[in-house]
């Protein structure tokens, strides 16, 4: 019986690796999300950003903070996103 | 032309002005990271420990103020600290304790 060759593989972890130096997004637990370029991370996915949009959703609308540079807290990542952008996702919607 | 002259001899002091703030970016040299090079959250600590920083918590509210120390859970103390909720200063304390579990993130206050 042929056995399946193993193909190559990617730990999560370096796919993100291999996006540090480019911009991510980061889509948080609850109604926020995050954009920047990638410094590093570590074991938690505790991530250092630099020019970061911080975007907050809110019954009242969306608010965006900007920041230099950041140390982001891994706890409430739930998603992230190579070269992502929200601000694109809108402009292809529109589109 | 007086004032472009002014200006050129505002400009030449700059190497004395990078002596006042190289003590503050206190990277030792060999350790200097490139403008675009990994910084990994330990760096970042480094960096940032003993300076103004920005500290939001999960539940919306921001602690601006002078991170004195800081460890693996992210619990942090620091100094001069105000508390802003929706964005609206709302006490200061001289020194505080912020359990990690509740940093949304650090952020480095920009120079003004």
């Amino acid at each position: 019986m042929a056995s399946i060759s193993a193909a190559p593989s990617y730990l999560p972890l370096a796919l993100i690796d291999k996006c540090i130096g480019s911009r991510i997004w980061v889509i948080m637990k609850g109604d926020k999300e995050i954009v920047g370029t990638l410094r590093g991370f570590d074991d938690y996915v505790n991530m250092v950003m630099d020019d970061v949009r911080e975007y907050t959703f809110t019954p009242q609308g969306k608010k965006i903070t900007h920041l230099e540079s950041i140390l982001l807290n891994g706890n409430n990542i739930t998603m992230m996103i190579p070269g992502g952008d929200p601000e694109e996702g809108e402009k292809a919607g529109a589109a | 032309m007086s004032q472009a002259q002014l200006d050129g001899s505002l400009a030449a002091p700059s190497a004395l002005q990078q002596l006042w703030l190289d003590p503050l970016h206190a990277w030792p040299a060999a350790q200097t990271p490139p403008a675009m090079s990994k910084k990994s959250p330990g760096d970042f600590i480094k960096q940032v420990l003993g300076r103004p920083v920005i500290v939001k918590l999960n539940n919306g509210a921001d602690y601006r103020g002078i991170l004195t120390c800081l460890d693996g859970y992210m619990n942090l103390a620091m100094e001069k600290t105000e508390e802003y909720v929706d964005g609206e200063l709302k006490h200061k304390y001289g020194d505080t304790f912020i359990r990690g579990n509740n940093v949304l993130y650090i952020s480095q206050q920009p120079k003004k």
